[in-house]
Order: C-alpha cells, then sequence, then structure tokens
C-alpha cells in the first residue's frame, strides 16, 4: 500500500497541508452489517412514512407551521404548548447520555440520521456505480477521461436528485402533502419560502453527502465532540484485543498473535482510522470493522473476536462493571426525564387559554358601576368542533359578573376564537383589587375545565372622598 | 508506522501544561474557508452597513414597512365613502362574518341584539340616537379608533381586528339600519336600559 497507515497523531482525512483525504471504504460483509442495513431500511421508511400515515385524521407527524399546530402521534399541540419542547430536548438528551455512557457511539453508526442516509443510500448510490473500494479509488486517481467526466455526472446527478427528494420529504413534515404536490406543480414565485428552503437543504444535504460526509462526525458534531466527557473506561465499545492481537504477524509466524495485520479492518473503516491505535474520536462505532476482521479470523481458523464489543476495562483483562455512578446517574436522569415528559404531556389540555386586558384604561367607571374589559383567547386544539362555556370562578365575590356570562363559545375544530370578556361590579361594593379567576369547561360534558387568574381593578376606595388628605389620619 | 508517516509527522511545539504538549498541525481547509468567508463578509458587510449606509437599519426598514402599511391602509380607507359603506352593508357574507366578530368581540357589550341590554356598558346600535354621528363613515372611525371619551371603554379595533373585519362589523351594524334613514346625534346617550332611571352619582 502506497497509503500510510492512519494513526494517531493526525486525523486521516486531512492532509499535512489541511487538503481533504477522501475514504474509500472496502465492501464488508458480516452480522453487524446485515442488522445495521435493516436498521436502516427501517428507520427511511419511518422518516418517509411518517407524514403519510393518518392517526386521528391528521399525519402522525405533521408540524403545521402555517397554522401553529403540531401533530405528533396523534397528539395536537398547539404555539403556546411549545415549553413541552424543552423536555423533549433534554429527554432525548439524556437518553443519548445514557447510551453514550453505556456503549459509546452506537447511536452514531446505527441510527443517526446522517450516517443512514451516508452510508445507506448516498454510499450504495456510489458503490453501484464507481465500483468497489479500490476500484473508486483507482477511478478517483485517473486522469479525467471522457467517461470519468461522463460517470461523474451521472453519479452527481443522482446525488443531487435524491438530496432533492429528501428536502422534500422533510418539507412534507411542515406543509400537508396535498400542499406540497400543488406547490411542485406551480411556479416557485408562488412559494418562494418553501421553494427557498427546498432549494437551500437539497444544495445543504449535495454538500454534505457528496463531499463534507465523515467530517461532520468527527468535527462539527457537537454529540461527536461529547463523546470523551460521557465514556468511560467500562463503557462498551468497537476495540481491538491488543493481548490477544499483538504483536502483529504472518499466520505462521512464530510468537505471532492473532493479528495478521492484513489492515482489512483499516480498509472497511468509513471514518479512515486504524482502532488498533485504540477508540478514538473519529470511531462512529459502526462495526465494520468487526464483521471484517471476524471474517479474516473465520478464513484463518481463529477464534472471532479479535477487534468486538467490548469495554477498555476488559480488554486489559478486567470486567466490565455496568452498574457505577455514572450509568446510575444518567440512568436516574433519563428516568426522571422521561417521567416529567409524560406528565407534562398529559397535563396538555385540549384547549389553550389565555387571557389579556383589553387595550385602553384598566378599568372604566361608568353608570354607577366599575367595569374592566378582558380579552380571552380560545385555542381549539381537537380535531372536532368544541364549545365551551365561560363563567366566573364560584368563589368570586358578590356582584362581580360577566355581561354575557350565558354565551357559550363555539370554537371550530383546531381554531381560534378571540372573546371580549366584560367584568362588572356596582361601584359601592368595590373595596380593593378583586383576585378571582375565569373558568373555562366543554360543553356538554364539562369534561376539561381550564381556570386562569384575573385580577379586576378599580379605582382606590380610599380616594372616593377628601379624607385622605386630612393630616390627622397619620398622626395617629 | 510506514516511512511516509514519519516524513508527514506534524512539528511538535516545545510548550509542555500538565505534561500535554501539541502538535503544529494545519486547520482542514474547508474550516480555514469559512474563516476567510466571514472575514470578506465583514468587510462587505461593514463597508456596506456601517461605511456607505448601502444596507437600511432594522430601524429604517420598519418605518419603511411601517409607511407602506399607512399608505395601502389609507388608500383603502380614502376609496371608502357612506355610499360604499352603504353598498357593503348589503354584502351577505360581509354581514355573515360580520356577526360572528360581533358575537366575540362587541356582544359582550352592546348585547345580542345590538340594542344594548340590562346592565350592559354599550349603547345600542340598533336605535337611531348615535352618540358621535351616525353616518357610516363616522361610525366607521369610532370603530376603527374607539370611543373619543377614552373613559367609556370603547376601545380601539382596527390594531385587534384589522380593517377587513372591522369593515365587517359595520356592514352588519348598518344591516340593521336603512340607508337615508333620519337619525338624531345626541352627546349625552346612554345604555337605553339606563335612560329610564336617570344615572344616580355616576360619574
Ligand atoms: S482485520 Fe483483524 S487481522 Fe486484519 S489487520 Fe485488522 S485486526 Fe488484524
Ligand atoms: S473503527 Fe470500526 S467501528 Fe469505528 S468507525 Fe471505523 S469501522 Fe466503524
Amino acid at each position: 500500500m502506497s497509503r500510510s497507515l492512519p494513526n494517531l497523531i493526525s486525523v486521516t482525512t486531512i492532509a499535512p497541508d489541511g487538503s481533504r483525504r477522501t475514504v474509500q471504504p472496502a465492501d464488508v460483509r458480516g452480522r453487524y452489517t446485515f442488522w445495521r442495513r435493516v436498521t436502516a431500511v427501517l428507520l427511511l421508511a419511518v422518516y418517509i412514512l411518517l407524514p403519510w400515515i393518518p392517526i386521528n385524521g391528521s399525519p402522525a407527524v405533521f408540524l403545521d407551521v402555517a397554522h401553529r399546530r403540531f401533530h405528533i402521534l396523534g397528539f395536537v399541540l398547539a404555539a403556546e404548548d411549545l415549553w413541552l419542547g424543552f423536555f423533549l430536548v433534554t429527554g432525548v438528551a439524556f437518553s443519548l447520555f445514557y447510551v453514550s455512557a453505556v456503549m459509546g457511539r452506537v447511536w452514531c453508526g446505527w441510527t443517526c440520521p446522517y450516517t443512514v442516509f451516508l452510508e445507506h443510500v448516498y454510499r450504495r448510490v456510489e458503490r453501484w456505480i464507481d465500483g468497489d473500494g479500490p476500484a473508486r479509488r483507482r477511478l478517483e486517481e485517473a486522469p479525467l477521461t471522457v467517461g470519468k467526466v461522463l460517470r461523474r455526472v451521472f453519479k452527481h446527478g443522482i446525488y443531487l436528485l435524491l438530496s432533492a427528494f429528501i428536502a422534500h420529504v422533510f418539507l412534507s413534515y411542515f406543509v400537508s402533502l396535498r400542499q406540497l404536490y400543488a406547490m411542485m406543480q406551480g411556479p416557485p414565485s408562488q412559494h418562494w419560502l418553501a421553494f427557498g428552503v427546498v432549494a437551500f437543504l437539497t444544495a445543504s444535504l449535495y454538500f454534505a453527502f457528496s463531499w463534507f460526509r465523515e467530517q461532520f462526525c468527527i468535527i462539527l458534531c457537537p454529540y461527536g465532540r461529547l463523546q470523551s466527557a460521557l465514556t468511560d473506561d467500562h463503557t462498551v465499545n468497537v476495540g481491538y484485543d491488543k493481548t490477544r492481537g499483538e504483536p502483529r504477524g504472518k499466520v505462521n509466524t512464530p510468537g505471532a498473535g492473532d493479528c495478521i495485520n492484513c489492515q482489512r479492518c483499516v480498509q472497511v473503516c468509513p471514518t479512515g482510522i486504524d482502532i488498533r491505535n485504540g477508540l478514538q474520536l473519529e470511531c462512529i462505532g459502526c462495526a465494520a470493522c468487526v464483521d471484517a476482521c471476524d471474517d479474516i479470523m473465520a478464513k484463518v481458523g481463529r477464534k472471532p473476536g479479535l477487534i468486538r464489543h467490548d469495554s477498555l476495562a476488559a480488554f486489559k483483562g478486567g470486567r466490565t462493571k455496568w452498574v457505577r455512578p455514572r450509568t446510575v446517574l444518567y440512568g436516574l436522569l433519563l428516568v426522571c426525564g422521561m417521567i416529567v415528559c409524560s406528565l407534562s404531556l398529559l397535563a396538555v389540555k385540549p384547549v389553550g387559554v389565555s387571557l389579556n386586558r383589553l387595550t385602553g384604561a384598566p378599568y372604566f367607571v361608568n353608570n354607577g358601576e366599575i367595569r374592566n374589559q378582558f380579552q380571552l383567547r380560545l385555542v381549539n386544539k381537537r380535531p372536532q368542533p368544541a364549545v365551551y362555556r365561560v363563567a366566573l370562578a364560584p368563589d368570586a365575590p358578590e356582584g362581580l359578573r360577566l355581561t354575557d356570562a350565558a354565551d357559550a363559545v363555539q370554537v371550530p375544530a383546531l381554531g381560534e376564537v378571540v372573546k371580549t370578556v366584560v367584568l362588572t361590579l356596582p361601584k359601592d361594593q368595590f373595596r380593593g383589587p378583586i383576585k378571582t379567576q375565569l373558568s373555562i369547561s366543554t360543553e356538554p360534558d364539562g369534561r376539561t375545565q381550564v381556570a386562569r387568574e384575573l385580577e379586576f381593578l378599580g379605582p382606590d376606595p380610599r380616594l372616593q372622598n377628601d379624607e385622605y388628605l386630612n393630616p390627622q389620619n397619620y398622626l395617629r | 508506522m510506514s516511512k511516509s508517516t514519519e516524513e508527514n509527522t506534524p512539528e511538535l511545539r516545545p510548550h509542555v501544561y500538565d505534561g500535554i504538549q501539541e502538535y503544529d498541525q494545519k486547520l482542514p481547509n474547508w474550516w480555514l474557508f469559512t474563516f476567510y468567508i466571514a472575514i470578506a463578509f465583514f468587510v462587505i458587510y461593514w463597508l456596506a452597513y456601517y461605511q456607505f449606509q448601502l444596507i437600511p437599519t432594522d430601524e429604517e426598514r420598519m418605518h419603511a414597512a411601517m409607511a407602506q402599511i399607512d399608505a395601502a391602509r389609507l388608500k383603502q380607507l380614502e376609496s371608502l365613502d357612506d355610499a360604499k359603506l352603504w353598498a357593503m352593508a348589503k354584502d351577505v357574507k360581509a354581514i355573515e362574518s360580520g356577526k360572528a366578530t360581533y358575537a366575540a368581540s362587541c356582544m359582550a357589550c352592546h348585547g345580542p341584539t345590538l340594542a344594548g341590554g340590562p346592565g350592559l356598558p354599550g349603547l345600542s346600535l340598533a336605535d337611531k340616537v348615535w352618540k358621535h354621528g351616525g353616518q357610516p363613515s363616522e361610525i366607521l372611525k369610532v370603530i376603527r379608533k374607539g370611543s373619543p371619551d377614552v373613559s367609556k371603554g370603547m376601545p380601539a379595533w382596527e390594531p385587534q381586528l384589522g380593517l377587513p373585519r372591522v369593515l365587517e362589523v359595520l356592514a352588519y351594524v348598518l344591516s340593521h339600519h336603512q340607508e337615508g334613514e333620519t337619525f338624531t346625534v345626541d352627546p349625552n346617550d346612554k345604555p337605553t336600559w339606563m335612560a329610564a332611571a336617570p344615572a344616580t352619582g355616576a360619574q
């Protein structure tokens, strides 16, 4: 091999002069590769089909930004429920923490959409057009000929088509399929925003998967960069059994270890490292090298598992400790996050209510009555029309009343209504600001009840006469 | 390690901190490019924005947008005269949507029949007495900008509803009246239910 072996000093994919060195991973077969492909196909199906599967009359996942309604597996959330996103993000983060502490970067190698698209879509296309690893390397180094140019144009054309397709799949999470189809038929001038998003995404995806590739996992991805803080000696990672493998040597060399230095593990690695140098930040845990080495071991009649999933402690001859402060803590955080996330999801009411004072003065005094005016916004998150009854809380002071309490407010399915709510109180009954509640309940069953605090304001009763000007009052 | 690796071994920097040394490695070129692009962007932006004012500031952009909105609204309003407003009051669709907006926004004070009602603070909109003028354009002004008497509580609805919905509400109100009917203007107009019993100690 004319190319030097990957080492621990430099990143393989970055040449000493800063230019990029491409990786052309060799073909690999084996159980991990098989299951990884199965996982990828399932995930791809999920990505593509989620907007097509109807649940409760709307797609399984439909983030309807235009109407600010977010349909997630039958739940409907409104913009006001965005705070749930905090628990979603922390929940995902804690799960990833836990998984990393136990099993390293399995997420990266198996389920990350970036890897799924790169390894199982774009690299498959490349394999189909340009041949296996060595053939691709030869083609890369070959001078430009008509044939090479045609082949490149063909490959990049397919990359672009794929990128455009993925961009449209992405968009289908945010606009309805029917609208997406209509937009695809019409000229871009009718929907510049959507067109711009798709164009930008297509360009980004094309760039990422045709050129940038593993650079993202190695240098940019924040989760990748966090790894070293999340894992320890007992984390199970893909690793090379030094005790068994060293010293490397040909099959029949006396005193040699099990590694025959065939470098299959290096050739198949999509991030271009030599796992025999130990765990490195580039490794995405894809297990391609495990399959590659097991294959060699079978061929030379040795036990598989020279490269395998194990912890650093176990590779050193110890035992993997599964229960340790880190896993317990991350596990607790994970459970906490899940409980809080489910509780907050259950706390989401099917009606969104907000109550604000109407613009203008905080209160009005007319005809012997004090009046406060509010604006009530009712958001129906159900896909059916609903009727809400608006009433004052039963403990509201006597005399305080809603001018049209009898009214039931009709709100169309997934719609919202902004309603004026006027409260009055005879002036002589006002003793100071009143804190009370407005209650909203569904008609006719009253199943959902929501209460909103409000403060009824009026002129300070102490200022109703000139007593406050009398200095005697303050000298007592 | 093969020979070529050793040739390419980057220089080890002399400084040591806590036993840690570093190699003098080149940044990836693509990374450097993002840096150069940022520099180029800075220079262009600095010149265009701060030096030659080629790009409008956010404030200017906002004022321009507001001016545009105002101009559009003015144009819309200018084209509206009493005759046009009366014509609109015969548009069934406008009346229908005006009715819905009325139910949500106005009914709490002016009552379900527009005539006010016992204990309701709003003036009757169904009778032939108007406090601030009874021409469609005068009524429109009150709905848009609120009562000229801010102590009475009729808020400006245009900022909340927008002009089109205000016009629909007006159409709904006008649908309870006839074009050319006689009306009186009474600056002391009171809710109907109070007219019988003179207000006691009201401000
Ligand atoms: S594939 Fe296995 S035997 Fe071949 S070089 Fe790698 S570790 Fe050694
Ligand atoms: S070292 Fe092995 S597991 Fe890690 S990225 Fe390379 S091939 Fe995948």
